[in-house]
C-alpha cells in the first residue's frame, strides 16, 4: 500500500469570481521510506500540492489516499488527527510560535494528541537533542539563529513520530552552511527510514533525494529516480555523526 | 483533557500579550465595580432598614398610628389635635389589641447646671418600657403611681445623660426641661447611632400625664403604638383602628384620614426607595460598562486573531481541531473578563467602604458580590468571546499558513 496515492488531483482557486487553476491533474504515488523532491519554477503549484498532501486543504477534484485513508471522507477532527499523527511539516519561514521556548514549541504537537503522552516534555527534549539543540531548550525563536530555528522546526515535525515529513523549501531562508546542516539532518532521517518529501526550486537540494518530481504549470513534467547525493555543496560531509 | 490543555495555551497567550490583556479587562473592571457597589448598597439599605425598625421597637405584631395625614414619619400638615386618650381607650377595647401606648412628643431644651442640650421629649405611659423592651442602665422607670400623681420625673436617654452630666451620676439630680424642673429617675441603656445616622439615645421620657398637664400643656397625642395579640391580626386591626378613628374624629366620607400608619413594611419600603434612584443609575453604568467592556474584549480579540493567524495555522498544521482553537480563544476572553471581574470587585469593595466611612451611604459589601461579579464577568467573556473564537476556528489551515 502506498503511503501517498493521488489520482487526477485538480486544484482551482476561486477568488473574487476569478478561477485560478493551479493543479491540473496530478497522479502521484509515494511509498514508505522514499526520499522525494518536488521541483519546479515559482508558481508551478508546489506549495499547493504540499497543502493537499498535508491535509491542510482539499483538492477541487480527484482522489487522495493517505496511508490507506481517503482524505475526502474525513471530518475536521479526523483530519486534525491525521495531521497530528501522520505528518510533520517543515516550512521555509519556520513558523515557530513566537515568544515560546524551543522545548514548548517542539512539544506543541503532542498537546493535540488523541491522548497526551505522559512523557511529552521528555520526548520534546529528545527530539531537540536529535537535531543537535540540547543546549537551546529554553531559548525562544527570537533568541535562535535561522539555522537553529529550522532545526527546531524539524524537531517539532519529528516529535510525534510521523509517517512522513513534508518540507517546503526547508533551506530557502538559510545560508549555505545552515542549509547544509538542515539537509544533513533530513538525509539522516531518511536513512533511518523516514519518508521525506522536500519541495524546492533548487536542483542541488533535490539531488539529496532519490526521486525528483518536476512540476510545471500544475502538471507533472517529469518523475525521475536517481542516486542520492548526500553531500551539500560547500559543506564537509558529516553524515553519520548524528 | 483537551479543554485543560487549551486553557493552558490560552493562559500562555495572555501572558505573552500582557498590555493587551490589561486593556481588555478595563471595561469589565468598571462594570463589575459598579455592580459590586450596587449589591453593597442594597445590603446596606437592608441593614439600615432593619436597624431603623428594631430601633423603633417594632415587632411583627405591632404598628403605630400617628396624628396628621401623610406618610410614615412625615406629616403633610401641622399635627392636628384630634388624636386623644379617648381614642386610646377605644383602641384598647378592641378584641385583637394587646396594648396601646400613647405618645406625646416635642423637641425641647434641657439644662443641668451649665450644660444644656436640645432633645426629643416623649410623654408616655409606664407600659412603654415593657412594650419597647428597653432596659435601664441606671435608676428606675417611672411608675403608675408617678403617672397618677403627674410626677415631675424623667428618664434620660444615654445621649442627653452624657451631654448634661458627663461622668456624674444623673439619678436623683434635678434637670430643667423647658421651664419645668424634673428629677431624674433613671437612664436608658445606650443603643448607639444606627447605620442611617439616627441617634435613638437622644431622648427623654416623662409620664404622659405630666407632659399633658405640666410640660407640653396639650391634651392631644402625637402617636399611639399598638401591639396586637398576633402578627396575623395586624391588617384587620389596622382597618378597625382606621374605622374607629374616622368615627371618633367625625370625618365625613369624603375627608381624608387625619392620621397615618407607621408599619415595618412601610419603613422598609421608604428606606429602600431612598436608594432606588441611585441604584438605577449604577445599574445603568454597570450595564453600559459591561457592554462596552464586552465590546472592547471582542474587538481586541478580533484584532489579536488577525495578528495571530499564523499561530492558529501552525497549531492547525500540527493537529489542533477547530474546537481546540475555539476553546483556546474563548478561554482567553473568559479569563480576561474574570480577571477584570476580580479587579472590579476589589475596586467596588473599596468604593463601598469609602462610601460607608464617609457616611455617604450605608454600603455593606458581602461575599455575594463576589459571586455576582464572577458570574457576570464570566458571562461577558463568554458572550463577547464566542464570535472571535468561532472566527479564529473557521479559518482554513491552508489560508492561515501561507
Ligand atoms: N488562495 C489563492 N487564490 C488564488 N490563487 C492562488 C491562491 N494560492 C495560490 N495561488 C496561485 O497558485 C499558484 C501556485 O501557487 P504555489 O504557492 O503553489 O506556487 P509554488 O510552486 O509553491 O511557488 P513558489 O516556488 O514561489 O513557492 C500561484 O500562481 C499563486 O498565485
Ligand atoms: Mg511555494
Amino acid at each position: 500500500m502506498s503511503l501517498i496515492l493521488m489520482e487526477n488531483i485538480v486544484k482551482t482557486y476561486l477568488s473574487a469570481g476569478v478561477e485560478t487553476p493551479v493543479l491540473k491533474g496530478i497522479d502521484l504515488r509515494i511509498e514508505e521510506g522514499e526520499y522525494a523532491s518536488v521541483i519546479g519554477p515559482s508558481g508551478a503549484g508546489k506549495s499547493t500540492l504540499m497543502t493537499i498532501m498535508g491535509c491542510l486543504g482539499s483538492p477541487t477534484s480527484g482522489k487522495y489516499i493517505l496511508d490507506g485513508e481517503e482524505v475526502e471522507t474525513l471530518n475536521d477532527a479526523q483530519l486534525s488527527r491525521a495531521r497530528n499523527e501522520k505528518i510533520g511539516f517543515v516550512f521555509q519561514a519556520f513558523h515557530l510560535l513566537p515568544g515560546v521556548k524551543a522545548i514548548d514549541n517542539v512539544m506543541m504537537p503532542l498537546l493535540y494528541c488523541h491522548k497526551v503522552p505522559a512523557d511529552a516534555r521528555e520526548r520534546a527534549r529528545e527530539s531537540l537533542e536529535k537535531v543537535g539543540l540540547a543546549h537551546r531548550l529554553h531559548h525562544s525563536p527570537g533568541q535562535l539563529s535561522g539555522g537553529e530555528q529550522q532545526r527546531v522546526t524539524i524537531a517539532r515535525a519529528l516529535v510525534n513520530d510521523p509517517r512522513i515529513i513534508l518540507a517546503d523549501e526547508p533551506t530557502g531562508n538559510l545560508d549555505s552552511k545552515n542549509g547544509a546542516e538542515v539537509m544533513r539532518i533530513l538525509d539522516q532521517l531518511n536513512r533511518e527510514g523516514r519518508t521525506i518529501v522536500i519541495i524546492t526550486h533548487d536542483p542541488k537540494v533535490a539531488q539529496h533525494g532519490r526521486r525528483t518530481i518536476s512540476l510545471m504549470d500544475g502538471r507533472i513534467l517529469e518523475d525521475r529516480r536517481h542516486e542520492s547525493v548526500t553531500q551539500f555543496e560547500g559543506s564537509p560531509s558529516r553524515a553519520g555523526s548524528a | 483533557m483537551r479543554a485543560l490543555r487549551n486553557l493552558k495555551e490560552a493562559l500562555r497567550g495572555l501572558a505573552l500579550h500582557k498590555s493587551k490583556t490589561l486593556l481588555m479587562t478595563l471595561g469589565v473592571v468598571i462594570g463589575i465595580a459598579s455592580l459590586t457597589v450596587i449589591v453593597a448598597i442594597g445590603e446596606g439599605a437592608k441593614a439600615k432598614v432593619l436597624a431603623r425598625i428594631s430601633d423603633m421597637g417594632f415587632g411583627p405584631e405591632a404598628f403605630s398610628v400617628a396624628a396628621g395625614a401623610g406618610r410614615l414619619f412625615f406629616a403633610r400638615t401641622k399635627t392636628p389635635t384630634t388624636l386623644t386618650l379617648a381614642d386610646v381607650d377605644d383602641i384598647r377595647a378592641m378584641p385583637t389589641v394587646q396594648a396601646a401606648v400613647p405618645h406625646q412628643r416635642q423637641s425641647m431644651r434641657m439644662v443641668y447646671k451649665r450644660n444644656n442640650t436640645f432633645t426629643r421629649v416623649y410623654g408616655v405611659t409606664p407600659e412603654w418600657q415593657s412594650a419597647r423592651l428597653w432596659k435601664l442602665s441606671d435608676g428606675s422607670f417611672f411608675t403608675d403611681e408617678d403617672m397618677k400623681r403627674k410626677a415631675k420625673v424623667a428618664v434620660l436617654g444615654a445621649t442627653p445623660a452624657g451631654k448634661l452630666f458627663g461622668d456624674e451620676d444623673p439619678v436623683g439630680k434635678m434637670v430643667r426641661i423647658g421651664k419645668v424642673y424634673f428629677r431624674v429617675a433613671g437612664v436608658l441603656e445606650k443603643k448607639g447611632v444606627t447605620e442611617s445616622g439616627f441617634d435613638p439615645d437622644d431622648r427623654v421620657i416623662v409620664p404622659l400625664s405630666t407632659s399633658i398637664s405640666r410640660l407640653f400643656r396639650q391634651t392631644w397625642l402625637f402617636s399611639i403604638r399598638i401591639h396586637t395579640l398576633d402578627p396575623s391580626m395586624v391588617q384587620e386591626t389596622m382597618e378597625g383602628v382606621r374605622q374607629l378613628l374616622r368615627k371618633n374624629h367625625n370625618l365625613s366620607v369624603f375627608a381624608e384620614d387625619d392620621f397615618r400608619f407607621i408599619t415595618p413594611e412601610g419603613i422598609m419600603e421608604w428606606v429602600t426607595a431612598e436608594e432606588r434612584a441611585l441604584n438605577r443609575m449604577l445599574v445603568l453604568i454597570s450595564a453600559v460598562s459591561l457592554l462596552v467592556g464586552g465590546i472592547v474584549i471582542m474587538n481586541i480579540m478580533l484584532v489579536s486573531i488577525r495578528e495571530r493567524i499564523r499561530e492558529i495555522g501552525i497549531r492547525r498544521c500540527f493537529g489542533a481541531r477547530r474546537s481546540d482553537i475555539t476553546q483556546q480563544f474563548l478561554f482567553e476572553s473568559i479569563f480576561v473578563s474574570i480577571l477584570g471581574g476580580i479587579a472590579g470587585c476589589a475596586l467596588g469593595v473599596t468604593i463601598s467602604f469609602v462610601l460607608k466611612n464617609l457616611h455617604v451611604l450605608a454600603a455593606k459589601p458581602t461575599w455575594e458580590s463576589f459571586v455576582v461579579a464572577f458570574a457576570f464577568s464570566a458571562a461577558v467573556g463568554l458572550v463577547f468571546g464566542i464570535q472571535p473564537a468561532r472566527k479564529a476556528a473557521s479559518l482554513s489551515p491552508e489560508e492561515t499558513i501561507r
